[in-house]
């Protein structure tokens, strides 16, 4: 373990944990959900976290993005040290750089599609920009379905208005916890093409828990999680080599 | 079944609190009500006993109202008192009115009651009262005072005390020759005040002559039982006489009493009514969305092949256990109330009772039950008939409710709201006796009909109050939620709804009558000056002033007129009771300037009368009819010699003077005075209060401070329906409280969304708090608008009656209600809005 207290630097890294750990009780019941974990996720990229059910995987990201607090170690978004804001810290944090994709969609009932992708702004008392916003619909294709509730829109429709809520801030990074895992498959490659094209068109760092070999194959690297550690990473990944990895870090 | 529905029960039993907090407010306000009155009853009762303690044997007149009641004479007295058995003998010579002045001030006493008797130099021989210090009286113009009297009044032996007698019409001065206390070292029974005369005299004072007496006591010889003795005694009684042991004398005593606090527990239990009926409404709206949050679970019951039945019962079993856990509760609290409540009044009345235990009957405790059972039952019926309606099915996926059109609702709504208004109307025009009955079924059927009416209206007045509230984003949200079940809202905002409108009704009767008062003020009617009688007691001719007083008051300088006015509510018209004036016709036509309708206003002589035309309309009388007026026991035939135009301040029967020789008394109880044209209003007034300084409770004004004290009256009453609604509104707000609690629980992944995109803490808040203020202004809105038709409706009925004369708005109070509606709403946001804001993110969102 380095004893160089890490300098607050502009790096190439959009989030990152240094030396984290997420210890879960106390005594007997004691959990270790993160063991000394150290990642750096670059900007501009799509970075999917993977591992089996218990690996961390999913603590990992919501230390990433600041809803839960780690243990022990720091974590940054950008140049914002996460570790230790306070509740009004972390709301802004949330407001300027963090953006959320969530599995059940969340979107609200009672606001239309439209003030649902809003609502980040709206809540941030910020201006959208119009050209953004005009961009980000047709990226994801919902300009016919602007006025409609959420119970009135299809899941596969739902999360796309739920990817437009989390882009049309332009935040730092998008943390998404797996998107695709309420979706048929063809829903779920709409949403995954969304995303990826968002890092490469826009240059929007994304990153992404997902155990599916083929979401995890959208993303430009995988990160290996097993038993609260990081095992092994892989580079521009395919459903089959994200498979063997899966296979490797099993056994 | 029955155990998965009891755990579910335990399970939840923080949402269920405030149901069951609901229920103990509304079953403790009822049965404290009851233990109150059950208690003040047996203090009483315990007083009446301590008064007959060494009482065998009660000898009273038969019909001690009578205009000529029976008298034993001295000779009885001896007669009766030499019956074999018969230890001690006592002759009754009392009177109540009798009010001693203060020596400091110069003011009359006041006690709830002013007792006198007669006594001889043995004293109480029955062993009541014993004298601490001086002597008995002895002379016409001695006196012996209780020593609670010597202490209100500031007097001790030797001094000289002035004491008002009523038979008298006027205030006589005494000597005090001594103090007297009552067995057990008290120095009242019960507060009051007791002056004791000599007996020649007390008799002369009260009876008009020596040598009589209004009642008599007897204690037994040792061996001989108290109906054994009232067995002896009765051989010996003259006519018109009747004996009664010393246990039937107390009982019958008490039992007469009981009847006047039967009326007070009466109208506490109402007040408790509302409250339970706006408890309907949190428990209803507590298991709607109890079942609403279970339908998953419900259908998953019915999948494994429970019948509808069974979930009805289930829910049901839910609501009477709830509802027996809170009456049980709220019994507890109840008494707790009972005894509180019993030992304020006690203090404030000045009332000083020997102590006793709290009184719980079997009455307070089968209405807890009853009132907790029915009220939870009837709101969580609907409730469980829409679980037993959750179709299996339902287990299966993720339920997506529509919503529904509130087209059924709305017209059910409005065949409640037609009927009900149809019985309010009908119970103000005065059709069918049980009027007051018609009308209360008519109020809750519009309180129904409007309370299934209000999901329509929620929709469009929210989003009106919305926009004028809901700023910011978080507010915006606030308002969406307050929308998004208009159901709900509407149900949550009835409750605060009904007591709003029960205010805003009594307020709105209230400026009307202030305002037509002033309008009465305001029209120059030829009276400067009012006198005013004690409100200590009815008028029946024994309070008030002599009218004599009123030939000093016409000396003054700038007097023209004035007018005696005597007064009684002892009477009746053609056979029902009446409230009967006796006055000068021709004067009162002078300065009230009445109008002739029919017949003559002129000088009345004994037996003729006139009446207003509203009264001789209604019961088709005319002038030279003939009418059956009693007064007190009397009975006679009048003639009606004139009918003259009622107005708000002058209506009724006007006897004759000659009358007044029927009433209790000879006072009159009210006085009107007539001054010059730029006469000194406020030094007359100084000169007739020191005129009618020697009547006690008397009051004198000029018109304007008459109004004002009015006025004064009735912001009184509507305030102490204010602090009885309390209840109610407190359940309201408790109502407000549970739909934002509940309502948070389901929307907890909706709250962890708006934190996690950015919502910071402050504004959960403020958006909890929009959601709730316009639950509460929305209700007080509906209530406002409710309480402002009731009001017209009651004061148009009231004007046609002539009791007022205009409508009129009580523009601050609304003000003020709407303003309150706001700081409640906020109020009721404070503990939801802290849940809300400490939900933790993750955990919100993670939640299933």
């Amino acid at each position: 373990m380095t004893l160089t207290a890490p300098v607050i630097t502009r790096t190439a890294a959009a989030a990152r944990a240094a030396d984290v750990w997420k210890v879960y009780g106390s005594g007997e019941a004691q959990v270790v959900a993160l063991r000394d974990v150290s990642v750096e996720l670059e900007r501009g990229r799509f970075t999917a976290i993977m591992g089996p059910s218990g690996s961390g995987k999913s603590t990992l990201m919501h230390c990433l993005a600041g809803l839960d607090a780690v243990t022990r170690g720091d974590v940054f978004v950008g140049d914002t040290k996460v570790t230790g804001l306070s509740d009004a810290g972390l709301t802004k944090l949330r407001r300027e750089k963090v953006g959320f994709i969530f599995q059940q969609f969340n979107l609200l009932p009672t606001l239309t599609a439209e003030e649902n992708i809003l609502l980040p702004l709206a809540i941030a008392g910020r201006k959208p920009d119009r050209a953004w916003f005009q961009t980000v619909i047709d990226t994801v294709g919902l300009g016919d379905r602007l006025g409609h509730r959420p119970s009135q829109l299809s899941g596969g429709q739902q999360q796309r208005v739920a990817c437009a809520r989390a882009l049309v801030s332009r935040p730092e990074v998008i943390f998404a916890d797996e998107p695709t895992g309420n979706l048929d498959s063809r829903a779920g490659n709409e949403i995954l093409t969304f995303l990826r094209r968002s890092v490469i068109e826009y240059g929007q760092t994304i990153v992404m828990v997902t155990h599916d070999a083929n979401a995890a194959s959208y993303a430009d690297r995988v990160v290996f999680l097993a038993d609260g550690r990081i095992v092994s990473s892989l580079d521009d990944p395919t459903a089959d080599t994200v498979l063997d990895m899966l296979k490797a870090a099993a056994g | 079944m029955i155990k998965a529905s009891l755990r579910g029960l335990l399970q939840r039993k923080l949402r269920l609190a405030l149901a069951v907090i609901a229920i103990v407010l509304s079953v403790g306000f009822l049965s404290g009500s009851i233990v109150l009155g059950d208690t003040l009853n047996a203090r009483f009762a315990g007083l009446f006993s301590t008064i007959n303690e060494n009482v065998a044997v009660q000898v009273t007149a038969k019909d001690p109202d009578a205009a000529e009641p029976a008298r034993l004479s001295q000779a009885d007295l001896d007669r009766l008192s030499r019956v074999d058995g018969v230890a001690q003998a006592s002759g009754d010579v009392s009177a109540e009115g009798v009010i001693p002045f203060r020596t400091d001030t110069g003011k009359a006493v006041t006690a709830q009651v002013g007792l006198a008797a007669g006594v001889d130099s043995r004293g109480d021989t029955l062993g009541l009262v014993e004298l601490r210090e001086g002597a008995w009286p002895a002379r016409a113009d001695e006196v012996v005072l209780s020593a609670n009297t010597a202490k209100l009044a500031k007097a001790q032996r030797g001094t000289q005390l002035k004491v008002f007698v009523p038979q008298l019409g006027e205030a006589r001065t005494y000597t005090v020759s001594g103090i007297a206390g009552f067995a057990g070292g008290r120095d009242s029974l019960a507060g009051e005040t007791l002056v004791m005369f000599e007996l020649k005299h007390a008799q002369e004072l009260f009876y008009g002559t020596t040598g009589v007496y209004a009642s008599a006591s007897f204690g037994a010889a040792s061996g001989v039982s108290q109906d054994e003795l009232k067995k002896r005694i009765e051989r010996e009684l003259p006519s018109g006489f009747k004996a009664q042991t010393g246990k039937e004398a107390t009982e019958e005593a008490s039992n007469a009493l009981g009847d006047s606090f039967g009326i007070f527990t009466i109208i506490l239990s109402a007040f408790a009514g509302v409250a339970a009926f706006v408890g309907i409404f949190l428990i209803y709206n507590t298991f709607n969305i109890i079942v609403a949050q279970r339908s998953r679970e419900l259908a998953l019951l019915r999948a494994m092949g429970a019948s509808w039945g069974q979930v009805i019962r289930a829910v049901l079993l839910e609501a009477l256990v709830v509802g027996g856990f809170g009456a049980t509760l709220g019994l507890g609290f109840g008494i707790a109330v009972g005894v509180g409540a019993e030992a304020l009044l006690s203090n404030m009345l000045g009332v000083d009772l020997p102590s006793g235990g709290v009184v719980v009957s079997m009455w307070a405790v089968l209405w807890s039950y009853v009132v907790g059972l029915i009220v939870t039952m009837i709101a969580a019926f609907i409730p469980a008939v829409k679980a037993s309606m959750v179709p299996p099915i339902a287990a299966m996926r993720e339920t997506v409710r529509p919503d529904k059109s509130l087209l059924g609702l709305s017209i059910t709504g409005g065949a409640f709201l037609v009927p009900g208004a149809g019985l309010v109307a009908l119970a103000l025009t005065g059709i069918g006796s049980a009027t007051t009955l018609v009308l209360a079924g008519g109020v809750v059927l519009v309180f129904l009909g409007v309370a299934l009416l209000s999901p329509l209206l929620a929709k469009p007045v929210v989003r009106l109050l919305g926009w004028l509230l809901g700023r910011g984003q978080a507010g915006k949200l606030g308002v969406r939620n307050a929308l998004r079940n208009p159901r709900r809202t509407a149900v949550t905002a009835a409750a605060l709804m009904i007591g709003v409108t029960l205010i805003t009704t009594a307020a709105t009767v209230a400026q009307s009558f202030k305002s037509s008062i002033e309008d009465i003020v305001g029209q120059n009617t030829g009276v400067d000056i009012m006198i005013l009688g004690p409100n200590t007691g009815p008028p029946n001719g024994e309070i008030g002033f002599n009218p004599a007083a009123l030939d000093e008051v016409k000396k003054l300088p700038g007097v023209t007129d004035t007018a005696a006015w005597h007064i009684t509510i002892e009477a009746a018209i053609a056979g029902t009771p009446a409230f009967i004036s006796a006055a000068d016709v021709p004067t009162a036509k002078r300065m009230w300037q009445m109008q002739e309708v029919g017949g003559q206003l002129r000088t009345l002589g004994a037996q003729e009368m006139v009446v207003d035309d509203n009264m001789a309309e209604a019961s088709r009388w005319k002038a030279g009819d003939q009418v059956t007026v009693g007064i007190g026991q009397t009975s006679k035939k009048y003639t009606i010699v004139g009918i003259y135009k009622r107005t708000p301040t002058l209506q009724g029967p006007i006897l004759g003077l000659p009358a007044v020789d029927d009433f209790a008394g000879k006072l009159a109880y009210q006085g009107f005075v007539s001054l010059d044209d730029g006469a000194d209003v406020a030094g007359t007034v100084a000169k007739v209060e020191d005129i009618m300084s020697d009547y006690p409770g008397v009051t004198v004004g000029d018109m304007s401070s008459f109004a004002r004290q009015q006025s004064q009256a009735f912001d009184v009453l509507v305030n102490a329906i204010t602090i009885l609604l309390g209840v109610a509104l407190l359940i309201a707000l408790l109502g407000i409280i549970n739909t934002l609690l509940l309502s948070i629980v389901e929307r907890t992944r909706e709250l962890g969304l708006v934190r996690a995109v950015g919502l910071s803490r402050g504004g959960v808040v403020r958006m909890v708090g929009v959601e709730s203020v316009l639950i509460s202004v929305f209700g007080c809105l509906l209530g406002v608008t409710l309480g402002v038709g009731l009001g017209a409706a009651f004061v148009k009925a009231l004007i046609d009656l002539d009791f007022m004369s205009k409508f009129a708005l009580p523009w601050a109070n609304l003000a003020v209600y709407v303003g309150a509606a706001l700081v409640f709403g906020v109020v009721a946001a404070l503990w939801p809005a802290r849940r809300a804001a400490k939900l933790n993110v993750l955990e919100a969102i993670a939640y299933e």
